[in-house]
């Protein structure tokens, strides 16, 4: 296949749907997590689960970076943000996160400088082009992410910009993978791996989950096409009895990943004792900071953040969302008090969030089911 | 860099697939859809070249796609 079209085309996904259902036994459950927030965003747009028998459930999992953010490290942003003379830059998402102190969106509208930037190169640009602003990028997101902060660090350094740093909030994908494979009772019987964080770390990265935990993964790219064909290929493995990492994505994946970019993100970050994630609360090594050598530009030694730890609001599911737990609509606030335009949980705030994807495109075709709180 | 407006392609495990249209040093102005083009840094796939699609994320090319 070569061109897009070919990937949404509706006779190729009938015909996948049909080699689906027979790689099925009848009556049987599989349940199959998609990790990456990219795919749950495909799921819905496309209606990919209409296409899929009633034995094949899909998953949402925790690969929406914007969602994983717990609601302090907004506060700590905005703090920044709050700094005379500061300009915070991130991406736009990342503004509407609400933290305990609302969002970045609301700290602009109160007159602190917040811009929204498409990459951190674009933050670094703005610092070349405003020396009297000190610039700081709210950096999020997973292995995808960390290259382009990481190559704007370099660029920093080598151009000793000294009125740009990094606010580093990037997260590694194995831990919370961990976390979920851990969990008691856990029901999921394969993944989808996410295609763009394999890009940078490989299909070897995975090995552990069917060695270790006894699970297939399929990384996969994005197109409709192309997840039904993952979800092909787990079910086969199944009813061949394997269970291996494999590669959906050759087009673009490698086993190895991009050493380079994995290279340009050991120079610049170093794993954390530990992080809190929403939903998963605090993992061990699972999110990066600025190494010592680039503490010119970590505004975590830059600045006094409050470093709060704030629980969501008691309404808001979105860890069991995360963690696949329960789906959007079992959650007694969705589309009522939380919807896209006034998010309570960050799972709809970003558009790869489940629930943001889910109110989206699935909302109406759903009949809505009286919901125990 | 926009392709679709519903798709959030700025803060996640989400990219676009991108043809090179030139390069200029450690740049390489892409071509995303029909008449768009936009900027993308070089620093992870310096060896792009004219014609070569690239797999984009936030402002920098993460790797070549295969070719078909």
């Amino acid at each position: 296949m070569k061109y897009v079209d070919e990937y949404r085309s509706a006779g190729i996904a009938h015909a996948l749907s049909g080699e689906i259902a027979a790689l099925v036994r009848l009556g049987e459950t599989v349940r199959i997590m998609e990790i990456c927030g990219g795919h749950t965003h495909t799921i819905y747009r496309h209606g990919l689960e209409d296409l899929l028998p009633a034995e094949v459930e899909l998953v949402h999992g925790p690969g929406c970076p914007v969602c994983v953010i717990p609601m302090g490290r907004v506060d700590d942003a905005i703090a920044i943000a709050e700094q005379p003379g500061v300009t915070l830059a991130t991406f736009g998402d990342m503004m509407r996160v609400p933290g305990g102190r609302g969002s970045l969106l609301e700290a602009k509208a109160r007159g602190a400088d917040v811009r929204m930037v498409y990459s951190p190169l674009d933050a670094l640009a703005l610092a070349r082009n405003e020396p009297g602003r000190h610039v700081v990028f709210f950096a999020i997101g997973f292995e995808t992410t960390a290259p382009a902060t990481a190559v704007t660090l370099l660029r920093a350094r080598t151009e000793a910009v000294a009125n740009f740093a990094v606010f580093c909030n990037h997260v590694t994908i194995e831990p919370p993978l961990r976390a979920i494979l851990e969990t008691p009772g856990l029901l999921v019987d394969g993944f989808i791996g996410p295609g763009h964080v394999s890009t940078v770390i490989g299909t070897d990265a995975y090995r552990f989950i069917p060695d270790q935990y006894g699970r297939p993964i399929v990384v996969s790219a994005f197109e409709p096409v192309d997840l039904l064909q993952s979800v092909a290929m787990l079910l086969r493995q199944r009813r061949e009895g394997r269970c291996e990492v494999e590669n959906q994505y050759t087009r673009v994946v490698r086993r190895e990943g991009n050493p380079r970019a994995l290279a340009a993100i050991d120079e610049t970050m170093e794993l954390r004792e530990s992080f809190e994630w929403r939903g998963l609360g605090s993992l061990k090594r699972s999110a990066l900071r600025l190494r010592p050598a680039f503490a010119a530009w970590d505004a975590e030694a830059l600045y006094e953040l409050p470093g709060a730890r704030i629980e969501d609001p008691k309404a808001c599911r979105c860890g069991e969302v995360l963690t696949g737990q329960i789906k959007p609509w079992e959650c007694g606030v969705f589309g009522t008090a939380c919807t896209p335009e006034r998010p309570l949980g960050t799972c709809m705030v970003s558009s790869e969030g489940a629930c943001a994807a889910y109110y989206a495109y699935g909302r109406l075709r759903r009949p809505q089911e009286p919901v125990v709180a | 860099m926009t392709v679709e407006p519903e798709r959030c392609l700025t803060c996640s495990d989400e990219a676009v697939e991108a043809r090179v249209v030139a390069v200029e040093e450690l740049e390489a102005v892409v071509s995303v859809d029909a008449g768009t083009t936009t900027r993308v840094a070089l620093d992870l796939v310096p060896d792009a070249a004219p014609g070569d699609v690239l797999l984009c994320h936030a402002g920098i090319a993460l790797e070549r796609l295969a070719p078909a």
